[in-house]
């Protein structure tokens, strides 16, 4: 399993991105991002969960996930962030640090 | 206009995403221990006193709407941000940024982003959201200025000097004066703002850009204010106040506030006087009008 994740915007308007190799990551690490990803019922998300009413500075992420011959890609913004997608999302945050901050 | 009467709230998120919060600190009260609490209850205040003395705003509804905050929302959470009611802050990662009350301009950036929904109401995508960006970065900057009663040519027109950590070589998060030179890092990165049309963000990130195409405008005011001189709240500031206030619609391009701010400096000022002319010549000089 790969995820790509992007995240946009915020009041700093600084990127994150980052591309992660599930068989890369250590067990304990694989075993939680696996179990985020099925949580999230992340293949069965629509494409795009954007906010009727944009609030200023908010980030706006983007993320695929490729699995056993399938893709899937969700844009969706941080104030619609679906409750079971809110653990994936602030798992990558944490994950994803300074060095795959990139513009 | 009745002189307005100031009111504040704070809220204590608790790294939590719920809003507000436990109530902390209302108006009047003392003084606590969390210093965002303080940073957010005094700077609020002054965004307030200066919007009231210096235009005649009676806060961010211009009806003494209360101004409300939430801090420590999150955890090691790197943003500040309007949510349509009130102003909410992070207290940053620790390692690249601070906390985010802890800059007078971030405060005033957010506070500003209210104002501007209950004016122009600009819409948050493309460049009416470059400009509704630019609008805070204004507003956020002229607060500096006026609690720091700094001329245009003795301002540094940064946002966010201070809220990198010092491992992070940056000057500021934004440069309203050079965009695109605020920082150079080899953690972060480079400052992407554009001064000029010809480096126009084209991409849908960001919605369409907001936070990167905000510099352009940015430095058209910039321009305008400092060939002004003086205290830069005084007649730019005024100038773009009114823009927000009567005539920019919520579709705004950037060429239509050109057109608007020019207007409205002269009806202001003086027709084809220098004020006029200062806020033309801005815009030109960024590439916005021919």
């Amino acid at each position: 399993m790969k995820i790509t994740f992007e995240r946009s915007g915020g009041f700093t308007g600084l990127r994150l991105a980052a591309e992660i190799e599930l068989a890369m990551l250590a067990e304990s690490e694989f075993g939680r991002l696996s179990q985020l990803v099925g949580d999230s019922g992340f293949f069965d998300l629509p494409e795009q969960i954007l906010s009727k009413e944009r609030q200023p500075d908010r980030f706006s992420y983007r993320l695929t996930v490729a699995e056993d011959g399938r893709t899937h890609t969700v844009e969706v913004d941080e104030e619609a962030v679906p409750e079971k997608l809110a653990p994936l999302i602030g798992w990558l945050t944490e994950k994803v640090g300074p060095k795959d901050i990139s513009r | 206009m009745p002189p307005g009467r100031k009111r504040r709230a704070v809220y204590d998120a608790g790294s939590a995403r719920q809003l507000p919060g436990v109530l902390v600190r209302e108006e009047g009260g003392r003084a606590v221990r969390d210093r965002a609490v303080n940073e957010a209850y005094n700077t609020s205040g002054r965004m307030y006193d200066f919007m009231s003395r210096t235009y005649g705003r009676n806060s961010i509804d211009g009806r003494g709407m209360r101004l409300d905050s939430s801090v420590h929302f999150g955890v090691r959470y790197d943003n500040a941000f309007w949510n349509g009611s009130q102003m909410v802050y992070g207290d940053g990662d620790g390692r690249i940024f601070n906390r985010f009350t802890g800059c007078i301009d971030v405060v005033g950036h957010e506070l500003a982003h209210g104002i501007t929904q209950h004016e122009a109401g600009l819409r948050y995508q493309g460049q009416p959201g470059a400009l509704n960006e630019s609008f805070s970065d204004v507003f956020g900057s002229l607060l500096k200025q006026w609690v720091k009663k700094e001329s245009a040519a003795r301002a540094d027109w940064l946002i966010g000097a201070g809220l990198f950590t010092r491992r992070i070589k940056a000057a500021g998060l934004r440069s309203m004066k050079a965009p695109g030179t605020a920082y150079d890092d080899p953690i972060i990165g480079r400052d992407p703002q554009p001064a000029h049309m010809k480096d126009y963000y084209e991409g849908d990130e960001d919605n369409g850009g907001v936070h990167i195409n905000s510099g352009t405008p940015n430095h058209a005011f910039y321009l305008a204010a400092a060939a002004i001189g003086g205290y830069a709240w005084e007649k730019a500031g005024r100038v773009w106040y009114a823009a927000l206030c009567d005539r920019l619609p919520p579709e705004s391009s950037f060429s239509q506030a050109a057109r608007v701010t020019a207007a409205v400096a002269g009806e202001l000022f003086g027709r084809g006087g220098r004020v006029e002319q200062a806020v033309k010549n801005g815009w030109k000089q960024v590439g916005v009008t021919g």
